[in-house]
């Protein structure tokens, strides 16, 4: 559950990002201790600065499901009569993105003719990894990888990805290869 | 012979068209799955029995589709995919040249399940399908 950041918190935040930044910078210290912190401090920065990028990320994401779900309220907004997208389905898909592990490429997103949301990882058209999330707390899921096919179902409760589906995510973009987004 | 002056049978070679109302269906190198599902009320998947070209003819069967949707475009494939994929498609006429993607695996007892076989079905078209040929 995410919870309200105090105004207190910040400030501590942004005092404390400020010094690090300071220390971060190459000075004209030359002691091997002062070199040590220097590294220790930007590497700090690293990860605070990539923290940010995932936070920024996933929030995206999870507003362009928002998005989504709007467009493709209406029964029929496929031109074939689908039904609107599920309010349950949404949040168990914005659930499902908090829950993915740093380091995992974001999925592209699709309405279902059910009102369920598709999750894809597309490599290429032969490499793909789809996930169906509905009102359930069941996942379907399937993927093509060349010749290599399948299909499977895991149970998400909501808080960590499964890990066979997390593994079939790695397999079709990897960890560092992926096309779309990295988080 | 059907009214529309197209054969009952759909031939293997035959092409057809999947329309995309909706801009989270594709993306420039793909066609989604999700827009090759069956429909829950029917079971099936409408497609039209028109290829790439004429494009003005297609696009005036997509639109009359769309209604007062916007169009972006179609997914197209052969009726070898579809079959290829171990699902059937058949003549359903009227509105002329339309036909269903049917055979669906349908699982009363485990919707999940049945969702994942048909995705991996759906996959399948897709891939064979390719880029999506946009408006």
């Amino acid at each position: 559950m995410l919870r309200p950041i105090s105004a207190t918190t910040v400030g501590i935040c942004c005092i404390g990002y400020a010094a690090l930044n300071a220390y971060a910078q190459p000075g004209s210290a030359v002691s091997v201790e002062a070199q040590t912190v220097t590294r220790a401090a930007s590497a700090l920065m690293k990860s605070a600065e990539d923290s940010q990028a995932i936070f920024s990320e996933k929030s995206s994401s999870i507003s362009q499901l928002g998005e989504l779900a709007d467009e493709c309220s209406a029964q029929g907004w496929d031109g074939y009569d689908a039904a609107p997208i599920d309010a349950i389905a949404l949040i168990n898909a914005q659930n499902f993105l908090r829950a993915l592990p740093s380091g995992t490429a974001l999925p592209e997103f699709a309405p279902e003719p059910d009102g369920s949301i598709s999750l894809d990882w597309i490599q290429s058209r032969y490499r793909i990894f789809s996930l169906s999330i509905g009102p359930s707390n069941r996942l379907a899921y399937a993927w093509l990888d060349g010749t290599d096919k399948g299909h499977a179902v895991a149970h998400f409760g909501g808080s960590i990805v499964p890990p066979r589906v997390l593994a079939g995510i790695k397999s079709i973009v990897g960890d560092s290869n992926a096309p779309i987004r990295i988080v | 012979m059907l009214p529309s002056g197209l054969s009952d049978h759909v031939d293997d070679e035959e092409e057809l068209a999947r329309f995309l109302h909706q801009s989270s269906l594709f993306t420039t190198t793909i066609v989604k799955p999700a827009a090759l599902l069956p429909n829950p009320k029917d079971r099936e998947t409408s497609v039209s029995r028109h290829g790439r070209e004429p494009r003005e003819a297609l696009w005036e069967i997509g639109l009359a589709v769309a209604g007062t949707r916007k169009l972006y475009g179609a997914a197209v494939f052969k009726a070898s995919d579809v079959r290829n994929a171990q699902l059937e498609v058949s003549a359903d006429e009227p509105p002329p040249r339309h036909a269903v993607i049917k055979h669906w695996p349908w699982i009363d007892s485990d919707p999940e399940l049945q969702k994942a076989k048909q995705r991996e079905l759906a996959l399948l078209i897709s891939s064979a399908s390719g880029p999506p040929l946009l408006c």
